[in-house]
């Protein structure tokens, strides 16, 4: 017994068949989620480290629920989280249709794998366009790559720890003073480098869409192309989960 | 050496192999997302719930750990990959990644910028 499962455990790497299992596309399009894994965890520990580094410092951190704080059409309330909280929950939503049209591939139902691409193109939009609400929002108040208003006074802190949800809320200048720049570059940089991902994933999306409409993968005979794109769709919705967490929540 | 696979020999190619794909029902699927959306509603809850703490961020990592799981698992359809496909991907990214947050957590504390800016 033991014999006859050792035997067949490594003669799937004697050659004549895949050892992964799996066709060549997406095998590669694995090692590059991996690489990228890479990237962003890379990005993200820095912020961490940089983060750490003014731990008790004259010009602390400041804190996220006093800078992301906005929601649109309720201007000058207390609102943190409550927008991004939105957009986890428009990029989850994609990631359910983005499956529905990977599943649908599997039985080779051209209308439903065409109807689920198109929203998870929709939600990819939304997401897009949510991002450039909030960096538009962050810029008017004064984040910059290279300079930062968000380091505020002892006495707008001192307020801020008692700020209510649906507070209104209006800093002025003279609450803020400079603070650490890198607040500002690494927002910009992470959600920027994750915004630009989800763009060239909204891109290809548009791209396997046409062609499942033009009937590309029905002669093909199979949909190994949503496969693919949807890999890098859920990778997207992957970092998000982090990008989230260590940028609004902590 | 078994004979298990010959019914493929001559006809595999590596570079135009397709495994046939079959479908495993929107079931899981479904329950997936809905686990995705009450953790976050959960997450949304804890936020307000508790004032900032070493205990919250733990909570909210340990959260953030529970969805990639999910949605690598399920929604990437790792969960049902084969054996070696499954090690090669979770391996290295759990090595790397792991090594990274420990030296983060020992030495981030040393590192202060305070004085180059």
């Amino acid at each position: 017994m033991s014999n006859s499962s050792a035997v067949s455990s490594t003669s799937i790497w004697t050659g004549g068949r895949s050892p992964f299992n799996v066709s060549y596309g997406k095998l590669m399009m694995w090692i590059f989620l991996l690489s990228d894994a890479f990237t962003f965890s890379s990005l993200l520990v820095g912020y961490g480290a940089i983060r750490f580094s003014y731990a008790g410092s004259t010009t602390p951190w400041p804190d996220p629920a006093t800078v992301f704080n906005h929601f649109p059409f309720a201007h000058g309330l207390h609102l943190p989280l409550l927008f991004v909280s939105l957009m986890t929950l428009i990029l989850i939503i994609s990631s359910v249709t983005m499956v529905l049209a990977v599943e649908a591939g599997h039985r080779n139902s051209k209308s439903e794998v065409s109807k689920y691409m198109f929203l998870t193109i929709l939600g990819g939009a939304a997401f897009l366009g949510c991002q450039a609400w909030e960096w538009t929002q962050f810029i008017h108040e004064g984040g910059r790559l290279d300079s930062n208003l968000f380091g505020f006074t002892d006495a707008a802190h001192e307020h801020a720890k008692h700020l209510k949800l649906f507070d209104p809320v209006h800093w002025t200048e003279a609450d803020k003073i400079s603070g650490p720049v890198p607040f500002a570059s690494l927002f910009f940089i992470v959600t920027g480098f994750h915004g630009f991902h989800v763009l060239s994933g909204v891109v290809i999306n548009i791209i396997i869409w046409i062609n499942v409409m033009r009937g590309t993968y029905e002669r093909r005979g199979h949909y190994e192309m949503v496969e693919k794109v949807g890999l890098y769709w859920h990778f997207v919705d992957l970092v998000w989960v982090f990008v989230f967490t260590f940028y609004y929540l902590i | 050496m078994s004979n298990n696979h010959t019914h493929t020999e001559g006809t595999y190619i590596p570079e135009t192999y397709i495994p046939h794909a079959e479908s495993h029902g929107t079931g899981s699927l479904w329950r997936t997302f809905w686990i995705l959306l009450g953790i976050t509603i959960v997450d949304f809850i804890i936020y307000f719930a508790f004032g900032a703490s070493m205990a919250r961020n733990i909570v909210f990592i340990a959260f953030g750990i529970i969805k990639a799981i999910l949605i690598v698992g399920i929604f990437m359809h790792l969960n049902y990959e084969a054996k070696f496909l499954r090690w090669m991907i979770v391996l290295p990214a759990v090595i790397f990644l792991s090594y990274l947050v420990c030296f983060l957590l020992i030495e981030g504390n040393y590192v202060s910028l305070e004085k180059y800016f």
